[in-house]
């Protein structure tokens, strides 16, 4: 009988099929009790009327999807996010390409310079912003401080006051996610042949086109998937704004994923941090559709 | 053939679900020979500035020595998170068996059904030990919460900085711009960047006569009168303060209570409005300067009316070993262990035991409980936290210079109103 000839069943439950199952089961009950029955219940909450725990009290329709996007502070928190998600991908693309081209010449020391750039990356992310926040204490803060002996009678009060708020959180998550897209780079840019660059060299080929015309090219897909993994990590970035600021001061550092959680946990209003959890999904969901198609297109061009 | 293979691989199959389940079918049974599991109570401990570490891993040492059957775990949570993390443990249907809490979330806890009635695991002795004007916690003549610390503001004096003891709020203005000598120190403590309580706008805000919220004809809250004259008052003096007079340290918008108040046991600030824990704080930073402690004055016209303070244990009705818990409490609350938790707190003692002590026969207590006479607390209201952010941005607001002190009370009294649905 041919493979062509078998029925659905025959070919879905065969003695090999049987025991993949039965070695998949532990990670589907894993992948179903942690990641799908949380996203079902964030779903139903965002339908429901929840008390100040969680639980589900009356069926509620689109009302808190419509109570939530009538609300305009809703709106400035997640145009605020898109910003907030744009300029720290882009910072951290830019850095680290910049890093990365450095990383890749040979000089005596690279390999240190490559683990001191690992460094932020590797540390715990809480205990790297924690360390930023004694950075940025007006009192007793290492940047004021320097800024003083630069002759700044003044400096900002970095986390006091809405904009140099809105820097200094960028700047920490920029400061923790630029060795990952660095690494990410440098790891593609040492797949490109020696060999193109050397005949470029031989045809007076400068630096800057070398990069244009080799360099770029050659990691285009390694950049479409850091910046799309960042994009979503930036988007998700709790850390550094809340334990800097707590999303102020009046809110003005607040993005989605800091008002989720200040709407559930805090004001225990799980309904709306349900809806606007939701909505975070399936922007998140809409991006990596749009790189994930754009990608392939790319992919099968080539 | 594949017959066989199936039996054999369903023979395996009962062994092995007979292996994982047969043991805890006897230890359900208590046919074993092994001792039952001790109970294990846990307890989400408030992180008091001046109550040490050592402190805490001895208290737990000292109680879980003493029967092998009734164990503490005291998780230690810093206040900023720990509404937090109780939150989440409720909502996780895992919470803690006790916890310290403000005593103003008690009915927010009590509207959810998750407390339990301390009394029926805490013994008679350690109740009848309690000073009964401590006991907040009372609702409806029920003990919902034990005390476990409560203490009114006061005003604390750098005397190698200045001497003058203000009587009015007029007269702390005056006093904080002649003594004010940037960057050596400032006339003035204040902080303006939110953290978890309101504590600074509330000195000034009852200083000015004020009240939260009107009340009913029943006892219960009306609408919001955070916008009244009292708080513009209040308001409006801050700002004067921070920006006009700038008595206050520099970079004030940047620091939170916790992150200002060593610049005090620094010696750097003359007037600072703080707890009882000043006392072992500045122990601990090494502070020789002399601090005299006086009451939070009221505006001309109005009598001092400082905050008060009160934090409760509170039990939870979801807890595994409220026995154990409630042992715990008999045990820590013995003069040796609580009279010691007051002091380095620096919180007046909540039981007669630890009253006597001679620890407290010191002029800080002695101003705290002239202070207590006519304190305020917060507002018992489970919406608190939500309201006094939206006081905290108004605060904020003015200090930014984004809105005038009555437009940013009118709108936070709105947002108020309208979080307790009126």
């Amino acid at each position: 009988m041919s493979v062509a000839e078998l029925t659905l069943r025959q070919r879905l439950w065969t003695r090999e099929s049987r025991l993949a199952y039965l070695l998949l089961l532990p990670a589907a009950v894993v992948v179903v009790g942690f990641m799908v029955y949380p996203l079902v219940y964030v779903v139903l909450m965002s339908l429901f009327k929840t008390n100040r725990l969680g639980w589900l009290t009356t069926f509620a329709g689109l009302r808190n999807f419509v109570n939530v996007m009538t609300d305009p502070g809703f709106w400035t928190v997640a145009g605020r996010s898109l910003l907030w998600t744009a300029i720290g991908v882009f910072s951290k693309t830019v850095l680290g390409m910049l890093i990365a081209l450095l990383l890749n010449i040979p000089y005596p020391g690279r390999k240190t310079a490559r683990m001191l750039f690992i460094a932020p990356w590797a540390s715990s992310v809480p205990i790297s912003v924690l360390l930023w926040s004694w950075v940025y204490n007006p009192q007793f803060g290492l940047l004021n401080y320097t800024l003083k002996l630069l002759g700044w009678a003044h400096p900002p009060v970095w986390v006091g006051t809405p904009i140099p708020a809105f820097i200094a959180c960028m700047w920490v998550d920029v400061w923790i996610g630029v060795p990952f897209m660095a690494l990410v780079f440098l790891s593609g840019m040492q797949s490109i042949s020696e060999d193109l660059y050397e005949s470029a060299y031989m045809d007076g080929v400068n630096a800057f086109q070398k990069f244009f015309y080799i360099t770029l090219p050659g990691i285009r897909n390694i950049i479409l998937i850091a910046t799309l993994l960042s994009a979503l990590w930036t988007f998700n970035d709790f850390n550094a704004i809340y334990i800097l600021t707590l999303g102020g001061p009046v809110d003005s550092t607040d993005i989605l994923i800091t008002s989720i959680y200040k709407n559930a946990f805090a004001y225990l209003r799980f309904d709306k941090a349900a809806v606007m959890a939701v909505v975070t999904f399936v922007i998140l969901s809409f991006i990596s559709i749009v790189y994930a198609r754009f990608y392939f297109k790319e992919e099968q061009t080539a | 053939m594949s017959g066989i293979r199936r039996g054999r691989l369903l023979s395996v199959l009962l062994v092995l679900a007979g292996l994982l389940v047969i043991p805890g079918i006897l230890f359900a049974n208590g046919t074993t020979e092994k001792a039952a599991a001790p109970q294990k109570a846990t307890f989400f401990w408030a992180v008091y500035d001046g109550v040490t570490e050592d402190y805490r891993a001895s208290l737990q040492d000292a109680f879980n020595k003493v029967d092998p059957n009734v164990q503490i775990q005291i998780i230690p949570v810093g206040w900023d998170q720990l509404h937090d993390k109780l939150t989440t443990s409720l909502a996780g249907g895992q919470p803690p068996d006790i916890s310290v809490i403000g005593t103003r979330w008690l009915l927010e806890f009590m509207d959810l059904k998750q407390l339990a009635d301390p009394t029926q695991y805490v013994s008679k002795a350690t109740l009848d030990d309690i000073i009964p004007g401590t006991k907040e916690a009372m609702i409806n003549g029920k003990l919902w919460g034990l005390p476990v610390a409560a203490g009114a503001r006061f005003l604390a004096i750098n005397n190698s900085i200045t001497n003058k003891v203000p009587k009015t709020m007029e007269e702390l203005e005056q006093d904080a711009i002649a003594v004010n000598d940037p960057p050596n120190h400032w006339g003035l403590f204040m902080p303006g960047k939110k953290h978890t309580e309101l504590t600074d706008f509330a000195y000034y805000f009852y200083a000015a006569g004020g009240d939260f919220f009107a009340k009913n004809a029943d006892g219960s809250f009306g609408k919001s009168t955070v916008n009244s004259a009292a708080g513009v008052q209040a308001l409006t003096f801050m700002n004067k303060l921070a920006n006009q007079d700038k008595v206050v340290e520099d970079g004030y918008m940047g620091l939170t209570r916790i992150q200002g108040h060593p610049l005090f046991y620094a010696g750097k600030i003359g007037y600072v409005m703080i707890g009882a824990w000043v006392d072992s704080a500045l122990k601990q930073a090494g502070a020789t300067f002399p601090v005299t402690y006086a009451q939070i004055p009221g505006f001309a016209g109005h009598p001092s009316t400082p905050l008060i303070i009160t934090d409760s244990i509170a039990f939870f009705s979801g807890g595994k070993a409220l026995g154990a818990a409630g042992k715990f409490i008999d045990f820590w609350y013995k003069p040796e262990w609580k009279g010691k938790f007051d002091q380095l707190a620096g919180f007046p003692p909540v039981t007669a035991s630890a009253g006597k002590l001679p620890a407290f026969d010191t002029p800080m207590y002695k101003t705290m409980g002239v202070a207590a006479q006519n304190a305020k607390g917060w507002p018992l209201i489970a919406t608190w936290d939500e309201c006094q952010n939206a006081i905290w941005d108004a605060v904020t607001k003015v200090f930014l210079g984004q809105a005038t002190p009555k437009a940013a009370l009118d709108e936070a009294a709105a947002k108020i109103d309208k979080i307790n649905g009126m």
